[in-house]
C-alpha cells in the first residue's frame, strides 16, 4: 500500500494532492509542516529546497548519532559517511515527493532497515 | 530582461520539453558562446570545475602560490567526483616507503612500466612529468592529513612495489583532507552547480562560464544560470564518461548498458565534449577500460575491487569449466579483463571466473572480513568444499593448486609468466577465500589533448587555447591502452598543481 501512495506521489508531482502525499510519508512532518509547501520550499515553490532546509529542524550530528554503527563498521553510518563525511545532502537518499533508495545501495549491499523513503 | 533571464528562460523551456518526452539522464546540452555584451554575474580569479583530486589539488596549489579568490563548482550535490569512490591507491617512485622497504625504482622506470601497459601509444612526456611530480602530490596529501595502509602494494602491470594506499582503502581518505584544506585555506567550493558552457573572447580565448545554480542532477528543476568571469582562467577537472552510455558506445559498441561501471555517477563527459565544440584535440576516446578486480555480487567498486586489487599477487584466478588458471594474476587491467570476459559456458554465456586466495594472506587485507560478512565473497575449510559450491571440476583444481605452489616455491610460474616476489612463502592452502570476478567499465584513457604545462591544445592552430587548462581524467592520451593501477591519482594530482602552477606565471 505504502509502495503504491509513493507511486501516486510521483506522478502528481505537479498536483496539489503532492502537498498530502509529502507529509503522508513522513507522519511527523504532518504535525510540523500542515499544508504549507514553503516550509521546506525555500527555494520557491518550483524549485527543489535547499540543502539547508531540512536542517531547520534535524541536526546533522544528531542524526550521525543515532544512525552511529560499531566501530568496524562506523563509516558505514549514512550521515557520517566514508566518501562524503557528514555533508551528503538529505535529500540524496531522502525524497518527500518520491521514494529513493540510500545512495550506498549503488555500490553496497548493506542494510538500512530502518530507511525511510 | 537581461541576457541572464532570457537564457536561463530557454534553459527551463528546453528542460521541460527533454522531461516529457525523453529519459532525464540524458545531460543537458552544455553550449558556448561569444562573451560579447554579457553581463558579468561574478567576476572571480580561478575558476574550477570539478572537486576530485584534480580539482582540489589546483585549488590548493593556486591558493600556495598567492591566489586570493579561488573557487571550485561541483555538478553533484556532494563534493568528491569519482575521487571520492576508488580504490585510494596512489603509485610513486622515490618514495620513504620505498626506501625504508628497500625498493628501487625510478622515474624512469615508472615511465617504463606505463609505456608497456600503453602499447606504444601513450605519451611519454606527460608521463614523465607526472612520475617526476609524484612524490610532491604524495606530499600534498601528507601534509593534508591523508594515512596509509604501512605496506606498499605491487599492482598489476608494475615491476616493482610502489603503491600506497589511505587506510580508508579509499580515494575519500585524500579527497576528505584536500576539500578541508582548501576550505581552510579559503578556496570557495560550490555544489550543485553544472557546467553550461564557455564564454569566449574575439581571439577564441576562454573569458569565463556558465554556470547552472542550484542543479539537481538527474532531475528536471530550473535552477539559474550566472555568467562567471574568470581572470586567470578555467580549470577543466570533470573527470570521465565511464557513467554516459550513449557517449561510451559511440566510442566501443561493446559497452551497453548491460556492462557494470565503477564511477560515480557524475562522470557523464559534457565538459570534456565541450571542450571539443570549442576546438581542443580529442584523443584516444576509444580506449576505455574496464578493471579486473570487480565483482557482479555488488554494485560499483564495491568491497570487493579493492580485496582483489592487494590479493592477486598472492592469489590464483581459475576458469570455472575447466578448473584451471588462465591469465597471470598481476597483467595489466587490459590483459586480465579480456582474459576474464573469454570465460562463459559450453552455451557461450558469461561464467565469471574465481578468485581464490589462502584466507591466512586475504586476512591480512581489511576488506576480507566485510566482502564475507556483506555476501559478495565466501570462506571454505577444504577445496572439495569450494569446488562444489562453484561447480568447478575438482580432480583439475587440486592439480592446479599443486602445479602453482611449485611456483610459489621455485619463483618462477612457467604457466603464465606472473611475477612471483610478492608471492613469496605464500602458498594456496586451507582454508581460502573466494570471490566472483567480472570486469566493470572503470576508466576513460581518451579525453582532451594538454602539453605538459595542463594547457589544452587547439586542433587546428596546435597552439594552446589561452586561458583554458585541464587535469586529470578529461585528459587523454596520456596512458595510451591501458592505464596502470594507482596512475590516475599522481596524474590528476600533478596536472592540477601544473594547471595552477601554469596560471599563476601568466
Amino acid at each position: 500500500m505504502n509502495t503504491l501512495k509513493m507511486m501516486l506521489a510521483l506522478g502528481l508531482l505537479c498536483l496539489s494532492s503532492a502537498t498530502v502525499q509529502a507529509v503522508e510519508i513522513r507522519d511527523h512532518h504532518q504535525e510540523v509542516i500542515g499544508k504549507d509547501c514553503k516550509a521546506c520550499h525555500d527555494n520557491g515553490i518550483k524549485q527543489f529546497p535547499s540543502d539547508q532546509a531540512c536542517q531547520q529542524c534535524h541536526d546533522v550530528d544528531e542524526l550521525a548519532e543515532t544512525t552511529a554503527r560499531s566501530e568496524e563498521d562506523k563509516w558505514q553510518n549514512p550521515h557520517n559517511n566514508l566518501h562524503y563525511g557528514k555533508e551528503l545532502p538529505c535529500q540524496e537518499c531522502h525524497g518527500e515527493h518520491k521514494a529513493k533508495e540510500p545512495i550506498c545501495s549503488d555500490c553496497h549491499t548493506f542494510k538500512y532497515d530502518k530507511h525511510k523513503k | 530582461m537581461s541576457n541572464v533571464d532570457l537564457l536561463g528562460r530557454r534553459k527551463f523551456i528546453a528542460g521541460l520539453g527533454a522531461a516529457a518526452g525523453a529519459a532525464m539522464v540524458a545531460p543537458a546540452m552544455a553550449v558556448s558562446e561569444k562573451a560579447d555584451g554579457v553581463k558579468w554575474d561574478k567576476e572571480v580569479e580561478i575558476v574550477i570545475i570539478g572537486s576530485g583530486f584534480a580539482g582540489l589539488a589546483a585549488g590548493i596549489e593556486a591558493t600556495k602560490l598567492g591566489a586570493k579568490d579561488v573557487h571550485i563548482f561541483e555538478k553533484m550535490s556532494y563534493f568528491g567526483g569519482n575521487s571520492a569512490i576508488n580504490g585510494g591507491l596512489f603509485a610513486a617512485p622515490g618514495t620513504p616507503m620505498q626506501s625504508k622497504e628497500g625498493v628501487k625504482d625510478s622515474v624512469d622506470r615508472m615511465v617504463a612500466d606505463q609505456m608497456a601497459a600503453g602499447r606504444g601509444i601513450a605519451d611519454e612526456a606527460l608521463l614523465r612529468h607526472v612520475a617526476e611530480h609524484a612524490m610532491e602530490a604524495l606530499q600534498m596529501t601528507f601534509d593534508a592529513g591523508s594515512e596509509y595502509h604501512p605496506y606498499l602494494q605491487q599492482l598489476g602491470g608494475h615491476s616493482v612495489a610502489r603503491t600506497y594506499q589511505t587506510t580508508v582503502s579509499c580515494g575519500a581518505g585524500i579527497t576528505q583532507p584536500l576539500l578541508h584544506k582548501c576550505r581552510e585555506l579559503g578556496v570557495h567550493t560550490h555544489n550543485r552547480s553544472k557546467f553550461e558552457g564557455f564564454l569566449i573572447g574575439d581571439n577564441g580565448e576562454v573569458l569565463g562560464v556558465k554556470m547552472r545554480d542550484n542543479y539537481h542532477f538527474d532531475e528536471d528543476q530550473p535552477g539559474k544560470v550566472i555568467n562567471i568571469r574568470a581572470k586567470r582562467g578555467v580549470i577543466m577537472a570533470t573527470g570521465g564518461f565511464a557513467q554516459n552510455v550513449n557517449l561510451r558506445m559511440a566510442q566501443d559498441p561493446t559497452l551497453t548498458s548491460e556492462v557494470g561501471c565503477t564511477n560515480a555517477p557524475g562522470a557523464t563527459g559534457e565538459g570534456m565534449y565541450e571542450m571539443f565544440r570549442l576546438g581542443a584535440v580529442p584523443v584516444h576516446l576509444a580506449h576505455i577500460q574496464s578493471g579486473p578486480w570487480a565483482s557482479p555480487d555488488e554494485g560499483g567498486f564495491g568491497y570487493v575491487s579493492n580485496y582483489s586489487i592487494y590479493n592477486f599477487p598472492h592469489s590464483i584466478a581459475i576458469n570455472r569449466l575447466t578448473g584451471k588458471r588462465f591469465m597471470n594474476e598481476i597483467a595489466d587491467r587490459k590483459t586480465r579483463a579480456d582474459a576474464e570476459l573469454a570465460c562463459r559456458d559450453e552455451q557461450g554465456n558469461a561464467l565469471p571466473p574465481i578468485l581464490i586466495t589462502s584466507y591466512k594472506d586475504s586476512k591480512k587485507h581489511p576488506n576480507t572480513k566485510k566482502v564475507i560478512k556483506y555476501n559478495v565473497g565466501w570462506k571454505f575449510d577444504s577445496i572439495e568444499e569450494l569446488a562444489s559450491h562453484f561447480k568447478v571440476p575438482t580432480k583439475a583444481l587440486k592439480t592446479q593448486i599443486e602445479e602453482y605452489n611449485q611456483y610459489v616455491k621455485s619463483g618462477e610460474d612457467t604457466q603464465f609468466g606472473k611475477n612471483m616476489t610478492k608471492a613469496k612463502d605464500k602458498y594456496i592452502e586451507a582454508p581460502f577465500t573466494v570471490v566472483r570476478l567480472w570486469p566493470k567499465v572503470h576508466y576513460c584513457q581518451g579525453g582532451v589533448q594538454i602539453t605538459t604545462k595542463a594547457e589544452v591544445k587547439d586542433s587546428f592552430t596546435g597552439n594552446p587555447i589561452a586561458g583554458l587548462y585541464a587535469a586529470g581524467e578529461v585528459c587523454g592520451g596520456i596512458h595510451g591502452v591501458s592505464r596502470l593501477g594507482s596512475c590516475s591519482i599522481p596524474e590528476c594530482m600533478v596536472m592540477g598543481m601544473t594547471a595552477a602552477r601554469s596560471m599563476m606565471k601568466v
